[in-house]
Formats: C-alpha cells, structure tokens, sequence
C-alpha cells in the first residue's frame, strides 16, 4: 500500500522539477476545453444521447455512493414531463419492489427515498411518490456519445 | 465474497423491518451505508453553484472527496440536490486544474506576446506589483482594476473590496453580479430604499399563485422548482404561471403558458396595473399608508458607449440609437408621442433620476395599455392567434387581483438582462404594492438571485464600483466617513467619484484607460458581452491582466499572469443567498499542488504595498465633489495615525483587532486553513475579517451573526437581520421584523432617494423635496422598445441563459464526466420552420452572425426549449460556442446591467 504511493509521489515530484528545469513554454491556445485560440472557431460536434427503447441497456454505474443515477436509455419520446404527464413514473413507480431481485431488463424501481416527504414528515416512507420529486430529469439525465473533455480524478471509494 | 454476502443480508434484513414497521428513512440509509462510510468525515457545505444556496453535506477520507450529498436538514432545499449539485465533490478533480501560477514570457521576462511560463509566487506577485506600480504611479487609482463575482466569499469580496477602495483609493471593482443582478438592486433601492428580498423561499409554501417573469426556474432553480412543484401538485387549488420569450421546461407544470415578445413584459404589467385600477382593485388602505407613486425620465439611452470610435462599421447602425432614438408605433402610444419622432436620449447621464407624482398622474400613464394594445403588442407566437392571447392576459389579471388569492411573482434574467431593467423590476413591486401583496406570508414580488453569494457577496459586501457595505455609497459623504471610522482611516482616503461598471472596465481596456486588472472567480472575457472587442483588448492593447482561476478558460487565455485558486472546498468560506441567508462552510480539503486560496491572493499582494506610495495625492480625472479638489484625492498621510512606511496587510488585515482572532480556533473542530497557515501571525482571516465586516451591518437592518453561530449544530443559514439571535422571516412586516416601527403594520424602512421633488409624467414641476419615510414607492415606467430588432438582414431575436446541467461558463461541470455527457455542447434552439426556410434541420450545423460576431453550433428543433417562430436560444456555458462574441453590450442605464436576452441575427449553413 505505501510503496505504490511513494512512488507515485516521487514520480509527481520529478515530474514537477523537470517541468520546472526544462520549463517548456505553454501556448494559451493549447488551454482550456476548446483547445483553439479565443479568435477562432472551433469545429462543431453533432452527438447523439446513447440507449435504446428502455430495458435494452445496461445500468450505468453510479458515480459515488447514493448518486443519482443516470438514464440508460433513449427518453425523447417521454418528454416533456408535465403536470399532466410524467412517462418515467409509468415504469419506475412500482413501491412494491424496492426489496425484489433486480432483474435484467426491467425497470429500476423508484427507491424509498422518494417516497418519503422530507420537508413535511421525514419520518414516514409513504406508499406514493412525493411531489417535489416528480421532475425526474432534474436529477437524472441521459447520457450524449461524447468523449470527456479533460480526464477526472475523482475517486469515488465507495459506489452503490 | 463473505462481507459482502453479509453486508447483502444485512440490508436486506433492515429493508424488510424498514417496511415492516416504517422505520425513518434516515434510520435505514444510514444502517445501510454504514460499512461504505467507515473512515469519512462527512461536514456540512453549501452547493458551488445558484443562488439558491442548497446545503450539502460533504464526506472526504484522506483529504480527499468522496461523496457529498443534499443535507437534509436543510430548509432550502431538505435532502434535494438538481443534476449539478449532486456533482460538487467532482469539480475540484478535473486533470487540468492549474496548480502553478504561470507568466507570459520570452527569454526569461514577461512579455505580453510571450508563451506562459510556469514561476514560483514569489516571481507572479513580483511582476504583478511591478507592473502595478507601472500604471499606477503614472495614471493613478483609475488606471487598475478588479473584477469580482457573485462567487466570491464574503470574506474574499469584503478583502477585495478593501484593498481596492481602502488602499488602493480605486473604485474600480465590479462583479460579474452586474451581469447578473444589478437591475434587481436599482429596483430594490429605488422602491424601498434597501436591498433584497422582503420574502423568503417559504413563501412558495404559503402562497396559492406563482407567476414566473422571464425565470425558467425549472433549469435555473432547479430545487425551488421542486417546492413549486410540490406546492402546485399537492394542492389543485394553486395555479403556476409561466411568462416567457420561449416555451420552456418551466411550461410542464405551468397552468397558463404565455409567450410574450422581448421587452413587452413592460406593457403587460402595465396592462395588469390598468387592470387593478379599472376593476377598482387597489388595496388603498395599504397603498395610502404606505406608498407613494413615482416616475421617472424615459430618453435615457441604452447603457452603450455613445461614441462610434471603436465600433467596427456593422455595430454603428444599432449603436447610433444610443444618442438618438426613432419611435415605432408601440413606443409611441406606450409613452403617449408620435410615432417616428426623433427622441434625442437626453438623460443618458442621470437615468436614475426620479421624482414624486400623483394617483391621478400614474392613471394617466397606465391609461394606454387597454387589453387590444397590450396583446397586439406582446403576443410573442406568431402561431398562437389573438384572442387566445388575450384570454390569457386577461387570466393573468384575474389571479393577481382575486382578492383571496396570495400571489408570488418571482424574476430572475428575463427582467434583470434587460434595457429597461431597473424599471421592469420596479413594475413586478408596481402590481404587488397596489394591490397590498407584498411583505406577508405567501404574497410578494421575489427577485431570485442567479449567484450562490450574488446577494451575500457582491450587494451585502457591496463589491460594486459604486458601493460600500451594508447599502452605502462611495458618492455619499455620510457614507464614506462611517467607513472610513469603521476602517480606521484618515478622512477623504475613500475616493468619492463612482467607478467603473463591470462592462465599463472592459471598454476602459479597450480605449486604454485602464491598463492593469486583476480577475477573481469569474470568466469576465467570456460572459461579457460583444466579446470580440475585449478580447482584442486583452491582447492587443498597452495593459497587464491577472486571472486567479481553478481552471483554464477564455479569461486565462487572455491574461499576462495566470494565478491558481483553491476551489471552494479547499478554502473557509461564507455565501448569501437570495432569501438573505447567509451559510458558511469549513475548509474540507487542501488545494493541489501550489493553488492557494483568492483571499490569501488579496491578503499576501497587500504585504508589498506601502502606504506612502498610496496615500498621497492621486489624480482622479472627472472627480468633482464637494470638499475636494478638482480631479485629485487629497494626500492623507499627514493625517494618517500609520507609519508612511507601513504596509497595506498590517493597516488593512492584519490589525491589532483582527489578530485578536486566532487561529487555530475550537470552530475548527480538527479542519486546516491554507490562509491562515500560509500568512502565518496566527490569526484567523475568514472570522476576524467576518467580524469587521458584520460591525458595518449590526443596528443597520443587515445585521449578520457571530461566526461562530453559523457552524453552531443544527445551523443551516441564517436569514439576516438576525437580531437577539433570531433570524427574520419576513422583512418590513410588524410581525416578523425586528426594524419595523411598532403599530405600523408595516414600515418599508430603507432609507435611500426618500426624500424627492415632484413633477407629473412629462419631468420635474416642484423642485422643493418631499420626505415620505417608511415608505414604498409604485412606479409609472412605460414600453421601451429594444434597441435593436430583428431586420431584414438580420431577421431573428437571439436569446441567451444558461442550462440545467452546466453553471455558468462550464469550466467546472464540463469537467465533470456525467454532466458533460448529459449536455455536451450549447445548440442553436430553434423553431423548425425557421430552421426549414433556411435550408436547414434538427443537427445541421450552422452560422449564427450579428453585427458583431459570429459562432458556429448544432441546430436543434426538437429539445427542451422551443422557441416561437422569429426567436433562437443559444446557451452561453460552451467556450466552444462563445455566444458572447454575438450578443450587445446595451444594458440597462440605470444599473448599468447587460441585456444578454436580445439582440438582431441571422443565421445560415455551416
């Protein structure tokens, strides 16, 4: 466990002396997310959000403990979510299965969490979804076939 | 294999009792996650992103983040995060953070055409004062400059500020909350006397109306929209309005969806306001005891330069309007003139002006705005056919006047970006007043803040070119003398001449008098708009610009020196939200490599300033004030109880008072302060310079805790004034405010422009002033059309905002892997017909030009915004699509703030 480390930490040092020593020279326009000068247009990228019809695609993982999870699967004919309408809740809404075996290709079931009104009474799960919780896509969202534009290093230690 | 098979039965035994017996779901998450836990230190935090100001809670386990996630115990926002906000403990992880401070050079010194370098602080503060003293010692406090933020500490702003304005004599400091927030201020100054809201988010769980004014809360407020949301679907009896340019996510679970014209939200509050008069609506029990009307002059310009020296030849059609605008029919009969006379904009330099008129004088002024006018003018869907339109205004009126009914008008860009913004925002307080819904439970006009510390920061600490905290103003000398006594500074050391705006600062690179500026927490090259001209500034101009930044982006690219900040969970911190409550957060984790925090940035430069070099005769051209010489501050040395030798961090920072609070200190409670220990002498700045602040608040309506209250347990904020240790719920209401004089129901207190001559809607007849303390005033303020308008040539409105997954120019959360994938690039939102006649479709990609620039994006026909036929929408986070280079840099005369929601384009083919 502590060798790795110290190595890793003596290779940041070196690394960090030679860039010092060397002092290469970093062009502003090598900088930042569009990589070109501020004068200049960058190239344009059509993307597309990944996933089929629901129930095709894997479940992605989570990003660190309790995150919210993201959408798998193609969600434009479910928006709008309206008052009138919400397409997610048709499928996630099932109360009944929060402690059933997942089972491939079937829904991932709305957890208790947001079942339970945590201005009002946070000490009841309820048997129906709260309203503050109906905007599904406030905190879950699809994911587009992009590519990271800078890598990050973030280390979730746990993630369920 | 085994822990985890026990860990599986273990949860799933506590499922099955959780279900059983309904245990608390707290109970259960915690049981669950209790192994993954083990070793992390979890803390409370506040959310890096709006102005909404969630609590989070934030775990870290080897001085790293681990998780963070929405603190339930926090009334803002119980246990609820949006998109982002989820995604905080990510933004400090993105590979390229800048860790080392960098300076253009070649051949080993600076040089403005120079490549960046990488060189020790020592090295970065040397050629930063170096510089400095350059311009300084040439042309004075007016030739630097800083631009700060609505992102900023308290502490950092509240430094900031006095460095500038305390040591340096410059008021040239201004935050990127001028883009975001200034037009709020002006209305709130100029109809009750202080800033912010009377109200507080609770409001939205009292009320039975919401109706949304150019606010797509659902994008922009994500975890309000989740109240409002509850609110309206736990209750059928509650309607939600969405007034709006483009039919958005906010519509979803809106009741009545009216899409308006740009700028005819003028007219349509004044359509409401005829209405309340007509139907005999006007609480005038209320609106006598507490209220007066007021009016203002109308040719004031459009906050541009008046000067075409530096326009390239597209801009000088639309810029020339500055000084001379022609009429249209609207305009004409919205300010009772003939339509195509020639207005010579005769007020451009007292746009604020403002005078007292009668009942009978502000009929008068609402008289035009009948239901045919208004809906002909406003009607924003070509699709959407007349009558419908009016059913929908005349809807509109009915909620806000059914006497029963609590109604809460919330704003935030669509009213503040806006020519007429102060008067917009003063027309929403307009309708709340006449009709007694304002400052009670459930009913109020509530500007929402963009900026997680636009209010606490920026308008509390007032880090305005204009402003001092706690609502006072360098151009008052009552004002300047209470500042310079808290301050310990000589008398006329504070220089009384306002200075430049945010906008204002760019233009002085431009024409060159401004020469050095330093930039903290904000990306000022890319959010300003009609970009191309300070981008060329930057670069091409006689000037040194400082970037202090987390991460590389338009600003850095532009600068002469780059500084590395600590984000904030790497430094102590306080924000203010828009319900005036203020949250603190400890220091969570260190900065990497050499990134230090923006405070000991301000604190550490102040350490090689001496006061002789200062505080000695400093020319201010233009300044003309009373007790002081024509365009000169005066030598205050002499009157100085500091040694001429002393240095600005002793005088300013690290006075014997401040050192009085140590470091370390018990509220602690085992967290590092890189500031503290960096600076070493054993204080503590974020709480002595906390407290210094507080002491210009207390007794004065703005009163802030002690530091230590605000990491008591159990603490979430506090919503100032917190007087006798109480916050106040609702502010100039008898029940709730501590300020409110007894037996008055309700005292709108503030003190500012409460004294004024008369006049009638046409100017000024009584030049004799009437004082009316305590109370509000009900502006007349008419349709102004926008500057420039869609043309032939140019034959489209173009809007700009923000997007759910991104905050602001996106150079945190496109480094968050989830976030950009979920929004990886700003498209064109557009109408599919308008995409279709020009020879485009949904994922063409395509050319959006204006008279000043150009960009290149994604059409999209089909996505979350849809803007009526004759309007695009083009977020403004993607550097990739710098939409600024595209925008108008016309703001609002009176606050001097942008108009970034309209402006004339064309687009075509890529």
């Amino acid at each position: 466990m502590r060798i790795p480390s110290l190595l890793i930490f003596i290779t940041v040092l070196v690394t960090n002396i030679s860039v010092a020593l060397a002092a290469k020279p970093i062009p502003a326009d090598s900088m930042g997310l569009s990589k070109v000068s501020v004068f200049d247009t960058p190239p344009v990228k059509v993307y597309n959000y990944k996933g089929g019809q629901p129930g095709e695609d894997k479940v992605l993982p989570r990003a660190f403990l309790n995150a919210p999870p993201q959408i798998p699967h193609a969600i434009t004919d479910f928006l709008p979510i309206t008052a009138q309408n919400n397409m997610c809740i048709a499928c996630h809404n099932q109360p009944g299965n929060w402690d059933a075996k997942r089972e491939k290709g079937m829904p991932t079931p709305i957890p208790r969490s947001h079942y339970t009104d945590l201005r009002n009474a946070p000490d009841k799960v309820t048997d129906h979804l709260i309203n503050s919780r109906y905007n599904c896509n406030q905190c879950h969202v699809p994911q587009a076939d992009a590519s990271p534009l800078v890598e990050n290093t973030f280390d979730a230690k746990a993630k369920r | 294999m085994r822990a985890s098979r026990r860990k599986f039965l273990k949860q799933s035994l506590l499922a099955t009792s959780a279900a059983a017996i309904n245990l608390p779901l707290g109970e259960y998450a915690s049981a669950a996650t209790a192994d993954a836990e083990a070793g992390w230190r979890w803390d409370k935090g506040v959310c890096r992103f709006c102005g909404v100001g969630c609590g989070i809670q934030i775990a870290t386990q080897h001085g790293k983040i681990v998780a963070t996630k929405a603190d339930v115990d926090a009334p803002v926002n119980r246990g609820l995060n949006c998109i982002k906000g989820y995604f905080n403990g990510k933004i400090p992880y993105g590979k390229d953070r800048l860790t080392q401070p960098m300076l253009r050079m070649k051949n080993g010194h600076f040089d403005k055409k120079g490549d960046f370098y990488p060189v020790s602080w020592e090295q970065a503060f040397e050629e930063m004062k170096k510089q400095f003293d350059r311009y300084y010692s040439e042309a004075g406090p007016t030739a630097v400059g800083f631009f700060g933020s609505g992102q900023q500490t308290v502490q950092e702003g509240y430094a900031a500020v006095k460095l500038f304005k305390a040591g340096f004599r410059s008021n040239n400091i201004d935050p990127n909350a001028r883009h975001c927030m200034a037009s709020a201020v002006a209305g709130f100054m100029q109809t009750f006397g202080i800033d912010e809201p009377s109200g507080n988010y609770d409001d939205i769980e009292h009320t039975d109306t919401m109706v949304l004014w150019g606010a797509n809360m659902a994008e922009m407020h994500p975890v309000l929209w989740t109240r409002v949301t509850d609110r309206r679907l736990s209750n059928p009896d509650v309607r939600v309005v969405n007034l709006t340019t483009i039919s958005n996510m906010s519509s979803g679970i809106a009741d009545l969806e009216i899409v308006f014209k740009p700028q005819t939200d003028l007219a349509i509050m004044n359509f409401i306001a005829r209405e309340i008069v007509k139907r005999d609506a006007v609480n005038w029990d209320f609106v006598n005891k507490h209220c007066v009307f007021a009016t203002g002059p109308t040719d004031i310009g459009y906050g541009m330069r008046g000067s075409d020296k530096y326009d390239n030849p597209a801009e000088k059609d639309t810029n020339a309007k500055e000084l001379v605008m022609t009429l249209n029919k609207d305009e004409a009969i919205a300010q009772g003139k003939a339509a195509g006379e020639k207005v010579e904009q005769k007020n451009r330099a007292k746009p604020d002006n403002h005078w007292l008129i009668t009942l009978e004088d502000f009929k008068q002024g609402v008289e035009p705005y009948t239901l045919d006018f208004v809906a002909e003018l406003a009607k924003g869907d070509p699709d959407e056919s007349l009558e419908d339109f009016k059913a929908k205004l005349t809807k509109l009126a009915d909620l806000y006047i059914e006497k029963s009914r609590k109604v809460v008008s919330f704003w935030t860009m669509g009213f503040n970006q806006h020519q007429r913004g102060t008067w917009v925002n003063e027309q929403a307080y307009m309708v709340h007043l006449l009709l007694g819904k304002q400052a009670t439970p459930g009913n109020g006009a509530f500007s929402l803040t963009g900026q997680p510390s636009a209010c606490g920061t920026a308008r509390e600490v007032g880090v305005f070119s204009h402003r001092l905290p706690a609502d006072m103003v360098v151009n008052n000398p009552e004002h300047r003398a209470h500042s310079e006594a808290l301050w310990k500074l000589p008398p006329k050391t504070l220089n009384p001449k306002v200075g430049s705006h945010f906008t204002k600062m760019l233009r002085d690179l431009e024409d060159g008098q401004m020469k050095w500026a330093w930039v903290q927490v904000c990306n000022p090259f890319q959010d300003t708009a009609n970009a191309n001209h300070w981008i060329h500034a930057a670069r091409e101009k006689d000037n040194f610009i400082v970037v202090s930044d987390v991460y590389p982006g338009i600003s850095t690219k532009v600068a002469d020196l780059i500084l590395p900040s600590a984000i904030i969970f790497e430094k102590w911190g306080a924000y203010g939200n828009a319900e005036r409550r203020t949250q603190m957060w400890r220091e969570q984790i260190p900065a990497p490599g050499q990134a230090r925090t923006d405070l000991w940035q301000i604190i550490e430069f102040s350490k090689r300033f001496k006061l002789k070099d200062l505080w000695k005769e400093q020319p201010i051209p233009g300044l003309k004030e009373a007790g002081f010489e024509d365009g000169k501050l005066p030598d205050v040395l002499g009157a100085s109880p500091y040694s001429r030798e002393a240095s600005l961090y002793e005088v300013l920072f690290a006075s014997p008072d401040n050192k009085k609070f140590l470091w370390p200190d018990a509220v602690s409670k085992g967290h590092e302060n890189q500031t503290a220990s960096l600076l070493g002498d054993h204080w503590f700045p974020e709480k002595a310079l906390f407290e210094e602040y507080a002491q210009f608040g207390r007794g004065h309506g703005h009163d802030l805790a002690d530091f230590d209250m605000y990491f008591a347990e159990g603490v979430r904020g506090l919503k100032w004034p917190v007087v006798n240790g109480k916050e106040t719920a609702w502010r100039f209401n008898e029940e709730y405010d501590p300020y409110v004089k007894k037996g008055s129901g309700f005292d709108f207190y503030g003190k500012a422009f409460k004294s004024l001559p008369s006049g009638n809607l046409a100017g000024i007849t009584n030049t004799e002033k009437t004082s009316f303390p305590g109370k509000a005033k009900i502006f007349f303020r008419p349709y102004a059309a926008p500057v420039e308008q869609p043309d032939n040539d140019y034959n489209l409105w173009l809007c700009t905002g923000r997007v759910l997954e991104h905050w602001h120019s996106g150079t945190m959360t496109r480094r968050v892997r989830e976030l950009h994938f979920a929004m990886p690039a700003a498209l064109i939102y557009m109408h599919p017909e308008d995409a279709k006649s020009r020879g485009l479709k949904r994922q063409s990609i395509a050319w959006v030009e204006s008279r000043r620039g150009k960009i290149r994006a994604v059409v999209e026909t089909e996505g979350r915004n849809r803007p009526p036929k004759g309007l695009i929408y083009v977020p403004w986070f993607d550097e990739s699509v710098f939409i600024n280079k595209v925008t108008l840099d016309a703001t609002c005369p009176i606050s001097k703030q942008t108009d970034f929601k309209k402006c004339a384009v064309k687009i075509y083919k890529a």
